[in-house]
């Protein structure tokens, strides 16, 4: 009579159910000790060769045994159940209910706009300064050679506060103030909110951001001029822009241009934006004047160099096709919330 | 200003290009023509002459000039020989005094006896009307004519009407009166400048002619003005007279004072031929300093190094010809040129360059990079910062508004602000002071939307005003919602601004409580029990809080609206970038959880400063997981739930050291004999 041996067997089980990874090896562990060919039921068929003493303790033993690997199968397969995909194909997901919202908040386009050109200038070794909004009547017109009861000064209608100051009508006196407490060679680039007392309408408003670049060396020309502002248009705009520079008169500089794009709408075609002309007027530039120079105490014969000064609204309208200016003021959502 | 294609080409043999490439040479090469119209066999150019080119361009001559010396071709201003009455002397007709020469830089005039007055010949009235000039008669015309053509106003009075035969160019008297032609009736200040007879002023200096000396069919005789006035002092009369004329804007640009005399001499030649009569043999021309052509040295080396190219010496010989200018003497490196009077504008060597590159033509200068020092540029800590508010706010989802840098009388008044910055000349009572505080325009911000969104979130960061100088940055944001469960939102608030601070490395900072003085509350804009000062530094550093109902039922407002204002200067000296890595501990973590029961009014603060004492440095963090008021409690009494982290840095903590420390928390804690914790 063959001995049977439960201890073995139930070491044997044991280790099957501890090395089982997945469900499907439980169901074979399963089938392979309770089926009905399985060891146990062979063990129980068995048991009739067994005198009656020991027939009932190893039956006993055998029912023990078979309920320890159930339970150990059941307890097993719990830890399977969350993993296994055949379970998870039970719950099936519509996956045409939309995402949860998570909101995202929005950046200025302005802010956009003004970090775009910050990263362009700053990869070419700009510093970037910071000027006064509320300026003295010397820095924003006397130190830029703007001299009281100059005709000059109409280009500059001006919003005058009860303290004696003035809101700075462009960004051009932080040129003098930089220059006042650097030594060239310089490179800078400033921006902020400037103020003209004219009135407003689609594409001029009281209170508009300018940026304005700076860079003083020996031998500083317009050539160098050409070429960073030929880099920053293609950077900014991320397209090859034909760019050109027509006269123009300020008095903080000599020679005075005005510089134009190829417009962007059109290509230089002629269309209502660029009142067909095919240009675009985005910004005024020119060499240092002389005198500025003097009046920021640096010696005009050592030093020149080129100033340039953007309206920031024209070029965020031009890159992201806004077509009122005053839409960067009016606090609408709608508009806001698409940056 | 206005300009008629056919008369510039009249100046001309050769024909000029057509009128829309005239237009292209002049956008590239002068100035911007910002219009061409057609007007009848002629075209308009409306060119925006800069101001330092008005001296001599507010004329067809300095327009015909500039042509010239774009193209290199010749121009002719056309001949006038006058005919002159010998022995007829101006002196014995009439006198000139000036009385401010300072003001009055020249006085010409001339004679003309026996004239007639009759209407323009068509030419004349095309030429005049193509610049919008209406005409009178052909000696005003003429006058007219002549200040389109050279660009020096000139005016005529009627001999028989000045009394005592006398001209005297003087200030006005104190309310002194003068009704000018076009029906025009004004009262001077001692500060304008008039031309007047014996008794009475017979015109506004440089501005318009008076009533008085009119030229009308009767007149036989006139005096012809060609003068030249300081353009400070006609810049302020139009302003005080609030009078803009033709003339005053030549004038107020500064004219040539050699002009006086040719333009004379043409209008003189002009009446003869168009009105007849005789001309005085000789003229009245008073003037105290004469204005002398400036000579400037022009090196080549400058010219070179300032526009980035090399010009050819020939080619700047040539350019300078073209414009007019005198070459006097030539050497190696540079010249020395003389500068016709005209060019007022041409002053330093720089303005000759301008000239110079110009006309030479700027897209023939290449892009070239400058050769700098390939140094890093310096970081703008402020900037920094900005954007990493800006990017921190953005992701915790609030928008960026920007608005403009003032409010409005009602915000004054609503939000009872002091020591506020005034705009003398404001552009409409709603931006009539600059702002104290972003809070006014984002409050304004939440009421254009609320129609639109039930829950919004926004902030702005920017400078705000007050007496004497003060500007400053500030950081501000809004949550504005419908539902109403004040301190969710508050504490939601709060912790969007540690976060912010946080994020700039600033640990040391806490909130408290805001007590104002009676008088303050009563006008506060705050609700006062949901709002806390953001202290570091034992410094105010911001403010936090819900708006009163009272400023939202003024602003229309249907939502909550609560708000942060930070001192951005503060914050931003308060910040480090240098974020220190803290090593984690390689020993567990134990966590143990505290209940405390006490009263209503007890801070959460006081109770968290309480534990860390006693905990020390063992206690890695302590966090409040749970506040609960309810009915199962005593009265008046809140459950807070801490949880505590313990942690060493060099050991593993063992059960009874754990626990140990928790009870002695729990010991110190019950001191407070309010203060009771739940085991």
């Amino acid at each position: 009579m063959k001995n049977i041996d439960l201890k073995s067997l139930k070491k044997k089980a044991l280790n099957d159910i501890e090395t089982a990874d997945n469900i499907k090896s439980l169901e074979e562990i399963f089938k392979k000790y309770l089926g009905k060919k399985g060891e146990l039921a062979l063990v129980f068929r068995s048991l009739s060769s067994l005198n009656s003493e020991d027939k009932i303790k190893t039956a006993k033993k055998a029912n023990e045994l078979k309920q320890e690997i159930i339970d150990l199968l059941n307890e097993k397969k719990k830890n399977f159940k969350s993993t296994d995909s055949r379970e998870e194909d039970k719950e099936k997901i519509d996956i045409t209910i939309p995402g949860k919202k998570i909101e995202l908040g929005s950046l200025h386009p302005l802010t956009l706009t003004i970090d775009k050109i910050k990263d362009i200038f700053q990869s070419m070794g700009f510093e970037i300064i910071d000027g006064p909004e509320m300026e003295t009547e010397w820095y924003n017109f006397d130190a830029l050679n703007i001299p009281k009861d100059h005709p000059a000064r109409d280009s500059w209608d001006t919003f005058w506060l009860g303290n004696g100051l003035l809101l700075r009508t462009h960004t051009s006196p932080v040129q003098v103030r930089f220059m006042e407490k650097n030594n060239p060679p310089l490179r800078m680039i400033t921006f902020g909110n400037t103020f003209r007392f004219e009135a407003t309408d689609v594409s001029h408003d009281f209170q508009f951001p300018q940026f304005e670049g700076l860079m003083v060396g020996k031998d500083i020309s317009v050539a160098n001029l050409k070429a960073i502002i030929g880099e920053f248009f293609n950077k900014f705009f991320e397209q090859k822009i034909d760019f050109r520079l027509k006269p123009d008169y300020f008095p903080f500089t000599e020679p005075s241009f005005d510089i134009s794009i190829s417009c962007l709408i059109c290509g230089g075609e002629k269309c209502p934006t660029c009142k067909n002309t095919g240009w675009l007027e985005v910004a005024g530039a020119g060499m240092v004047h002389p005198y500025v120079f003097k009046n920021a105490g640096l010696i005009p014969r050592d030093w020149q160099g080129w100033a340039f000064g953007f309206g920031i609204e024209r070029l965020a309208m031009l890159k992201y096709k806004i077509n009122d200016i005053r839409l960067f003021r009016s606090g609408d959502l709608r508009f806001l919330k698409q940056f | 200003m206005v300009f008629s294609y056919n008369w510039i080409q009249s100046f001309f043999d050769k024909k000029i290009p057509k009128p829309d490439k005239l237009v292209e040479v002049l956008n590239l090469r002068f100035a911007e023509v910002e219009k061409l119209t057609k007007k009848g066999n002629d075209f308009v150019l409306d060119i925006d002459v800069r101001p330092n080119r008005a001296s001599d361009c507010f004329s067809h001559l300095g327009i015909a000039r500039e042509v010239s010396a774009i193209l290199g071709v010749n121009y002719k201003m056309p001949d006038f020989p006058m005919k002159k009455k010998a022995g007829l002397d101006i002196n014995d007709f009439i006198s000139v005094k000036v009385k401010d020469p300072k003001n009055c830089l020249r006085y010409t005039a001339l004679l003309i006896k026996d004239i007639k007055v009759k209407e323009s010949p068509k030419w004349i009235k095309e030429r005049l009307e193509a610049c919008n000039i209406r005409s009178i008669n052909n000696i005003v015309d003429i006058a007219n004519y002549v200040m389109l053509e050279t660009g020096q106003p000139l005016h005529a009075f009627d001999l028989d009407k000045i009394e005592g035969k006398k001209i005297i160019i003087r200030k006005a008297e104190k309310k002194e009166k003068i009704n000018t032609l076009d029906q025009g009736n004004y009262v001077l200040n001692q500060d304008v400048l008039v031309i007047a007879d014996e008794k009475d002023p017979l015109a506004i200096a440089g501005i318009k002619g008076g009533k008085k000396a009119e030229i009308n069919q009767k007149t036989k005789t006139i005096v012809l003005e060609s003068a030249c006035f300081y353009r400070s002092s006609i810049r302020k009369s139009v302003r005080e007279l609030k009078l803009r004329t033709d003339a005053s804007i030549r004038f107020d640009h500064g004219i040539d004072t050699n002009l006086t005399r040719f333009a004379i001499s043409r209008a003189g030649f002009l009446i003869q031929k168009l009105a007849g009569g005789d001309i005085s043999n000789n003229l009245i021309d008073l003037y105290s300093e004469k204005n002398s052509a400036k000579k400037i040295k022009l090196e080549f080396n400058r010219v070179n190094s300032l526009l980035g190219i090399k010009i050819p010496e020939k080619e700047v010989f040539k350019i300078v010809n073209n414009l007019g200018i005198k070459i006097i003497k030539k050497s190696k490196d540079s010249i020395l040129t003389e500068i016709p009077t005209f060019r007022q504008d041409i002053n330093i060597q720089e303005d000759l360059i301008e000239d110079i590159g110009r006309i030479y033509g700027y897209e023939n200068i290449p892009s070239e990079f400058p050769v700098a020092s390939l140094i890093s540029p310096k970081k703008n800590l402020d900037f920094f910062w900005e954007d990493l508010i800006k990017k921190v706010l953005k992701e915790i989802g609030f928008s960026e508004t920007k608005n403009y840098s003032f409010v409005s009388n009602k915000d004054v008044e609503f939000f009872r602000f002091k020591n506020l910055i005034e705009l003398k000349n404001p552009i409409s009572l709603d931006y009539n002071y600059l702002r104290p505080s972003l809070i006014p325009n984002l409050i304004k911000n939440i009421i254009k939307n609320q129609n639109d969104f039930n829950a919004i979130k926004i902030f702005e960061l920017g400078r705000i005003f007050q007496q004497p100088k003060l500007e400053k940055k500030m950081i501000s944001g809004i949550i504005a919602t419908k539902e109403s469960k004040p301190k969710d939102t508050f504490l939601l608030l709060k912790g969007v601004v540690d976060l912010i601070l946080k994020s700039l490395s600033i640990t040391d900072f806490y909130y408290n409580e805001h007590k104002p003085t009676p008088e303050d509350s009563s006008k506060s804009i705050w609700n006062l029990g949901k709002c806390a000062e953001i202290k570091a530094d034992d410094k105010e550093i911001g403010f936090l809080g819900e708006i009163s109902k009272k400023v939202l039922k003024n602003y229309n407002s249907k939502l909550n609206i609560f708000v942060f204002d930070l001192d951005f200067q503060e914050i931003s000296r308060l910040s480090s970038e240098q974020q220190e890595y803290r090593p984690i501990s390689k020993y567990p973590a134990a966590v143990r959880d505290l209940a405390v029961l006490v009263g209503w009014e007890t801070k959460v603060d006081e109770v968290l400063r309480e534990i860390q004492k006693t905990g020390g440095y063992l206690v890695r963090d302590v966090e409040l997981f749970d506040i609960y008021e309810g009915k199962e409690l005593p009265e008046g009494k809140k459950n807070l739930a801490f949880r505590i982290i313990y942690q060493s840095e060099d050991r593993t903590l063992s059960s009874l050291e754990i626990d140990n420390l928790q009870n002695k928390i729990i010991k110190d804690l019950e001191k407070n004999l309010n203060w009771e914790v739940r085991k």
